[in-house]
């Protein structure tokens, strides 16, 4: 509404207005937040190395040379290996690039489909008032468990490895998303156009897919990016505890279990990948605060 | 106050039930027929089928589930594939453990984190407060078995403290230096959530109007901060720290795991990894149930503590 009044000002104030809205925009406001604006370049680039993984990875982090075997980063052995070698030979560098790759992919994995299955459910109860007690009650009772014991028990029951591992971080993530997907579409089910595709004799899919979800992506797909971080730890922890991807997988929590044997001697083999999820993790938190601080008018000064 | 007990005793009825069922189904997935095993290789397949009957796995799925309800209300968990023992048993053992370790943290971590979290609020904007927030995301984003791993590296490694399993109960000399490193790991990624919670609960406390009549009345700044600030910002921090139970379960599960302390949560995964099933289960079942009667006193405590939370 506020658009239509605005197109009839002169074109002096819709210069004026898309210069403050521009000033305002979301990402600028992020960018205008050093540390936030460094965790976003920091995961651009941890994403595009676990994408390009292959190419960015200066050696297969599978090739393994006994002669190289914890070699410390630095070593005149191992000179073209920067980080090091673990207790196989094999370049830590290259391992950590491909871990990075397992270990962001299972967290995007998880996040996308339980949060996929979480905005469903989110929306419907939205949408469908009848089901909006059953359906929060169910994610009340999701969000009351601790995640780590649907790791336990999924693997438990399927077995351990990634399949396992994704579904239950899958499951992890659909309540915490179901809740924010709710009460974004509680707010746009008030708005006036809902009752007008009502009213013009829509049906309930057409008003739940293009009315309600296309308005209420932005925020849950900022909050399930908010998510991955938490996902990612919990992925780590249960790999690292053996639950999740198995050796020989590059992948950052087993890789980490994988080096405590060789603390003493060689810590940087399992330093390394703990230091690696760690600044990623940090990196998607400091990112989240801002993006909260920047979408919340509350908080905003 | 009866009304909301009840109502959150009807909340975990359904995930009482729910993990009482995913305990049932591990029992179902055992790759070895429990009655050939019982009945030894010489066994004839009458008498398999006797035992079968014997043990009720003859009768359809949901009967066996109705059976195990009542077994498990019986505290009969089964045996471990492995040690042979009641698992109830073995839970019996592993349970103390980690209820020490758990208390261990707690009363180091919460009691530093409401520290920090009051002072960043008490100097916001500051240095301090930019300093004290910076360790909490940091604290919430390190990887449980980092710390650990870091700990064992520099600590139990320059042989300053023990790091291998528990060395007697807590009141001994030699139990209580086993725990410090555990109860170290787990508290530090503890603190930070507190801490965060603390400052951001007194901040909106800070500006309450009775907090405003304090000063007016001429009380001195810190007085008014922590006895009519930080008394009414502790109860949400009561709850959260209450809902954070859970993820502390999860770290404690790393870190038994990584100093070998015999609790409830290193069973729980060794059994997984071993496939105990009975073990698995049993273990799975003393962690739910155990989280879901802490989240339920948490919630009464919080009900008590802030009648307003029972009447809505």
């Amino acid at each position: 509404m506020t658009d239509v009044a605005l197109t009839l000002q002169s074109e002096a104030d819709q210069k004026a207005i898309a210069a403050l809205r521009r000033k305002n925009a979301v990402w600028r406001r992020i960018l205008r937040d050093p540390p936030a604006a460094a965790a976003a370049l920091f995961l651009l680039l941890v994403v595009m190395a676990a994408i390009f993984a292959p190419w960015v990875a200066p050696f297969d982090p599978y090739a393994n040379n006994m002669r190289l075997r914890l070699c410390p980063p630095g070593g005149e052995r191992c000179a073209a290996f920067l980080l090091g070698a673990d207790n196989q030979g094999r370049d830590m560098l290259s391992r950590i690039v491909f871990g990075l790759r397992a270990t962001l992919g299972m967290g995007v994995l998880a996040v996308v489909v339980g949060g996929g299955l979480g905005a469903l459910i989110g929306l419907s109860a939205a949408y469908f008032k009848r089901l909006d007690t059953p359906l929060m009650r169910l994610v009340d009772v999701l969000l009351s468990f601790p995640s780590i014991l649907f790791g336990l028990a999924i693997a438990a029951v399927m077995g351990t490895g990634l399949v396992s591992l994704v579904i239950a971080l899958s499951v992890a993530a659909i309540p915490s998303i179901a809740r924010i997907a709710r009460g974004a579409a509680q707010s746009i089910m008030q708005q006036e156009y809902m009752e007008a595709g009502r009213a013009v004799g829509l049906g309930d899919g057409a008003l739940l897919w293009r009315y309600l979800a296309l308005n209420c992506w932005p925020t849950i797909l900022i909050y399930m990016t908010l998510q991955l971080g938490q996902a990612i730890l919990l992925g780590a922890a249960l790999s690292f505890l053996g639950l999740g991807a198995q050796p020989p997988t590059a992948e950052l929590g087993s890789m980490a279990a994988d080096g405590r044997k060789f603390l003493q001697i060689a810590p940087w083999v399992s330093t390394l990948p703990c230091a690696a999820i760690f600044l990623v993790v940090l990196a998607f938190n400091v990112l989240g605060d801002a993006l909260r601080d920047a979408l919340d008018p509350k908080l905003r000064q | 106050m009866a009304r909301h007990i009840a109502h959150r005793l009807m909340i975990s009825l359904p995930v009482l039930l729910g993990v009482l069922l995913i305990g049932f189904l591990l029992l179902q997935v055992v790759p070895t027929d429990p009655a050939t095993v019982l009945a030894g290789p010489t066994a004839t397949a009458a008498e398999v089928a006797a035992i079968r009957q014997q043990l009720g796995l003859d009768q359809p799925l949901w009967v066996q589930f109705a059976n195990y309800l009542g077994r498990v209300l019986q505290l009969d968990l089964g045996r471990s594939m492995i040690s042979n023992r009641p698992v109830s048993e073995e839970i019996a053992l592993t349970f103390w453990p980690t209820v020490e370790l758990m208390l261990a943290c707690l009363v180091w971590a919460v009691p530093l984190g409401i520290a920090l979290g009051t002072l960043a609020a008490r100097r916001r904007g500051t240095l301090i407060d930019r300093a004290i927030m910076a360790l909490s995301v940091m604290g919430v984003s390190v990887p449980v078995f980092w710390v650990g791993l870091l700990l064992i590296q520099h600590v139990g490694g320059a042989g300053l403290l023990p790091f291998q399993g528990r060395n007697g109960p807590i009141w001994t000399g030699a139990g209580l230096l086993s725990l410090i490193l555990p109860a170290a790991t787990l508290g530090a990624v503890f603190v930070g959530p507190v801490a965060r919670m603390t400052r951001t609960s007194l901040l909106e406390t800070l500006g309450a109007d009775y907090v405003r009549t304090a000063r007016a009345k001429g009380a001195s700044d810190w007085r008014v901060t922590i006895h009519h600030a930080l008394r009414n910002a502790m109860i949400p921090v009561v709850t959260l720290v209450g809902l954070q139970i859970g993820f502390l379960l999860g770290g404690s599960i790393v870190t038994e795991t990584m100093f070998a302390w015999p609790g409830v949560g290193r069973m729980a995964v060794g059994a997984i990894t071993s496939s105990d099933f009975p073990l698995a289960q049993g273990a799975i079942l003393v962690l739910a149930v155990g989280f879901m009667m802490v989240n339920l006193i948490v919630d009464v405590l919080y009900a008590y503590l802030d009648p307003r939370i029972a009447r809505s």
